[in-house]
């Protein structure tokens, strides 16, 4: 019982990160019906923007300075990040984006190939340890079960991030315009809906929040390479579409489920299944129910 | 003929082997082993990018799963060689070190087991995946690929984790190309047959491949486990060459970088992926000197490649070699019997086809209906509706509708916008299942069978929202819709049969003279989303027509037509009921056309029959006045 508890714990805080990335993943499939291959690269530059930034500011390790700090250093890759991901779109997406949807797909694989080469160029293959900036505590749960302050950290940023984003996406005109370009795009830009900035700013939201994701990993596991987007980015996207790829209560569900099943098998049977386990659920789902857990199913009509 | 055929084919094997065998013995010789070895890598990436386009670029099933297949393949055909291998060597006589002749045949055996087992692994795969379209068969199949990845690296039996290693050495240029001929071969022969026209209708409309009698889930199957097996075979050769298997080389990574060679080459272009395969990996290779730049200018190539050539090196078409026009014709007729180029129809639809416009010179008798006897005698009867009924959810979109249709019956079904006659349509073809009721076509209840068995027992439709297949030419469009009249099989089209041949003549005879009834002859080559919206309507009729059906069923022909097209259509409908004799069930909303043509017409309001009769009946049937015109209009009628 105190085990199940304590995977449950790490599952939540890991699928928490799951949950941060497959947003990013959601927003723009479901406003260009794209898959975007290389937001899990953009994961693991905002991880490196972070590393960078804290020898940047001098960041000292512990306590409030330390916290203040990691709030700051996850500030500017949030930003170091948005920046990248509106530039993605612009240069390589945009020439492709009427083409047919298979162009894109190998236009955004072009994207990831070139992030992670250029990541290993810029930041070396070999690992790099994340300074720890914030001290690492246990604390006792009633079960039994411990939590880390980091994995409190993590749960905490991504919750203030998903309520941020609902936010965005249901009460600012912005967001009305993101709905309405996922719905149809053409009459969106019909009614006036500015289309080019609308995709653009949701490039830029979801790349955020996906650098957001790569710091708070960095910060409680400190081992980040330039491909350490790869498997992540490619779960994160399983959980989109597990929750129904295109609604965000969808990727935070499917995210969440994402890091609690992994975390069970890797606990209780084998971690060298714990990959192949994310990809059987995510088919049987998708066998069972097509759209996921909170997708519309889409009728076609003879 | 036949000897003919058997005789370029044995002839022109024997050719290949000897250039094969003596490339392989003499290369050596010119060139280094780190050419050899990029010849070899080259070889087996065109049979993986060649046997994915099947998949992806002709049957349009995005697969991101095709290293699974090939780690299949190289897995089970290295363990069959590792434990199998010395005995077989054995008992040839030889010695396991120097296997020579023995070799090559346990590689032959290794060969077929990894093509077997990728294949049956692409059946079990394919058959629930396969129900998935687009994206969501994209992850689930790049899900499949990865977790036959990690439970091959589970099995201990083939190394786990270490990999598997001392596999013998068999692979050699030899076989490497022989095989990627072969693969050639018959992915060429394949798409070039009404197998081929069935795979590209899937990628195109599956709702209107299955209404022409294409079993669409088949041949997805079909594609899917045809292109298993050549990866498979791929990976084998892979294992063998290498002499050690890990299941790094089998990630999602290597099952996108045979996508990118599908999608640079040009999605449905065998030569396309042929030399987007050699492309792609002799880039990393020439871009070796810049060592650490290397892998970054790559990408960006590939992102500049889609910016710039999104459809790939030669979209849909195949490399044409620039030949001089005699030794063009002569390659012609010597690749109709062996390999590329159009199957034997030239010569043989000649002679069935003389260049006459006379429709009735054409083989197209089968098309029409047995003789009818006396027109006044009871003429049988073709399609009955009992109380057929259609519900989606709590609503009746159909209820209780009785129709019946005997042969040669021209019928109209007329109703406001919302009345159900689509769904009908529907209902008989076999799109939407009937919730009740009962639909029988000639005393045969059709009550749940799929669209393409209801073709097959002759009902043919035209869409309401025209459904061609777009990409396709004219002439396919309507060769696809002669599916049905063939009973070749792919083996058949592989080989290039006389029965392949004949069927091959005979459909095409028959889709020029429907083109010609139907005046579509000159576009015959033009892709079908390039007609203008008349003749659209009218291809699709020709299409639906030529799949030889006994009850033909038309929604709304007329809409969107100029007047004097619409009495082109009019006299053409009588003229196909004539001629051909199908039964025709006429949706419409032009008054002028059902009233003009039907004998009866039949009135749907809400799902519900208000009135039927003869037309003169049905002008004056106060219901009907009042279901056009509301309560008011019909009381001022």
């Amino acid at each position: 019982m105190q085990e199940l508890l304590q995977q449950l714990v790490n599952g939540i805080s890991w699928g928490s990160i799951y949950s941060l990335i497959a947003l990013g993943y959601t927003m723009v499939y479901g406003i260009l019906r794209f898959i975007n291959f290389a937001h899990g690269d953009v994961y693991m530059v905002g991880a490196f923007v972070a590393y960078y930034s804290v020898f940047f500011l001098g960041l000292r390790s512990g306590g409030v300075a330390g916290a203040l700090g990691a709030l700051a250093v996850i500030a500017l890759a949030m930003l170091a990040a948005a920046v990248l991901g509106v530039s993605i779109e612009r240069l390589a997406y945009k020439p492709v984006r009427r083409q047919a949807r298979l162009t894109a797909l190998i236009t955004a694989i072009g994207v990831s190939l070139f992030l992670e080469n250029a990541g290993i160029l810029a930041f070396g293959a070999e690992p790099k340890f994340f300074p720890q900036i914030i001290a690492s505590k246990s604390l006792r749960l009633p079960g039994g079960a411990y939590v880390t302050t980091h994995q409190l950290l993590v749960l905490g940023g991504s919750l203030v991030l998903m309520v941020g984003l609902n936010l965005i996406v249901y009460r600012t005109k912005i967001g009305l315009g993101m709905r309405a370009l996922s719905l149809n795009r053409d009459v969106a830009n019909l009614m006036g809906v500015p289309t080019d900035r609308i995709i653009a700013f949701t490039f830029g939201l979801g790349s955020a929040l996906a650098a957001a994701a790569g710091v708070l990993v960095a910060l409680s596991n400190p081992r980040i390479d330039p491909l350490m987007g790869l498997l992540p980015g490619l779960k994160a996207f399983v959980a989109a579409v597990l929750g129904g790829i295109g609604s965000i209560p969808g990727a935070m569900v499917g995210g969440l489920l994402m890091g609690i099943a992994e975390t069970l098998v890797s606990g209780y049977i084998s971690s060298t299944y714990r990959d192949a386990i994310a990809f059987s659920i995510l088919i049987v789902i998708l066998l069972v129910r097509p759209a996921g857990l909170f997708g519309r199913a889409v009728t076609e009509k003879v | 003929m036949k000897g003919r055929a058997l005789l370029y084919q044995v002839g022109a094997t024997l050719v290949l082997l000897a250039v094969l065998g003596l490339l392989d013995r003499f290369l050596p010789t010119f060139v280094n082993q780190y050419i050899i070895r990029i010849l070899i890598l080259s070889g087996i990436n065109i049979m993986l990018a060649v046997s994915l386009n099947l998949i992806n670029g002709f049957t349009g099933q995005f697969s991101l799963g095709h290293a699974g297949f090939m780690a299949i393949g190289g897995y089970t055909s290295a363990f069959f060689s590792i434990h199998a291998g010395p005995s077989i060597v054995q008992a040839l006589g030889q010695s396991p070190q120097s296997a020579g002749a023995a070799g090559a045949v346990v590689l032959i055996l290794g060969l077929a087991v990894g093509a077997l087992c990728a294949a049956i692994a692409g059946l079990i795969i394919g058959i629930p995946t396969l129900r998935l379209r687009g994206d969501y068969l994209a992850i689930a199949t790049l899900g499949m690929g990865e977790i036959i990845r990690v439970v091959i690296l589970n099995i201990e039996a083939v190394g786990g984790a270490r990999g598997l290693t001392n596999i013998p050495g068999y692979t050699t240029f030899f076989w490497v190309y022989l095989l990627v001929a072969i693969t050639v071969i018959v992915n060429w022969n394949l798409v070039r047959s009404r197998h081929g026209r069935a795979l590209l209708a899937v990628r195109e409309d599956e709702v209107a491949a299955e209404s022409l009698g294409v079993p669409t889930t088949k041949y997805k199957v079909l594609a899917f486990a045809v292109g298993a097996a050549f990866a498979g075979m791929a990976g084998s050769l892979f294992g063998h060459y290498l002499r050690y298997l890990n299941t790094n080389s089998f990630t999602f990574l290597k099952s996108f970088e045979v996508v990118i060679m599908v999608v640079l080459g040009g999605m449905g272009s065998i030569t396309g992926s042929i030399s987007a395969a050699i492309l792609l990996t002799l880039l990393p290779e020439v871009l070796r000197p810049i060592k650490e730049y290397r892998m970054v200018l790559y990408a960006l190539l590939l992102i500049l490649l889609m910016i710039l050539r999104p459809q790939g090196f030669f979209g849909s078409r195949e490399l044409r070699l620039p030949l001089p026009a005699p030794w063009r014709a002569r390659l012609a007729r010597f690749a109709r019997w062996v390999g590329p180029g159009e199957a034997g129809v030239t010569d043989e639809a000649r002679a069935a086809a003389p260049g006459a416009a006379a429709v009735s010179a054409v083989p197209v008798v089968s098309l029409r209906a047995p003789a009818a006897g006396d027109r006044g005698a009871l003429r049988r009867e073709i399609l009955r509706l009992e109380a057929l009924t259609v519900a989606f959810g709590g609503l009746k979109a159909v209820a209780d509708f009785d129709l019946l249709l005997r042969e040669r019956d021209l019928v109209g079904l007329i109703g406001p916008n919302g009345a159900g006659k689509t769904t009908v349509f529907n209902a008989i073809t076999g799109v939407y299942p009937p919730t009740a009721g009962r639909v029988i076509l000639s005393g045969k209840d059709l009550g749940g069978l799929p669209p393409h068995r209801i073709a097959a027992l002759g009902v043919a439709r035209t869409f309401q929202n025209i459904r061609l297949f777009g990409q396709l030419s004219v002439l396919d469009n309507v060769r696809t819709a002669c599916h049905l009249q063939a009973a070749n099989t792919a083996w058949d089209a592989i080989w290039k049969t006389g029965a392949h041949r004949r069927e091959e003549a005979r459909t095409l005879g028959r889709a020029r003279a429907m083109l010609r009834l139907m005046d579509l002859a000159r576009l015959e080559d033009a892709p079908a989303a390039m007609l203008p919206y008349g003749l659209q309507r009218r291809l699709e009729i020709a299409r639906a027509l030529a799949s030889g059906p006994k009850l033909l069923l038309l929604d709304e022909p007329a809409a969107g037509m100029n007047p004097q097209e619409t009495a082109e259509l009019m006299a053409l409908i009588q003229r196909i009921r004539d001629e051909f004799g199908p039964a025709v069930l006429l949706v419409e909303h032009d008054m002028q056309v059902v009233m003009g043509i039907c004998e009866r017409v039949s009135v749907l309001d809400y799902g519900i029959r208000i009135a039927e009769g003869t037309p003169a009946e049905i002008r004056r049937h106060p219901k009907v006045i009042e279901a056009y015109l509301g309560p008011e209009g019909a009381a001022h009628a």
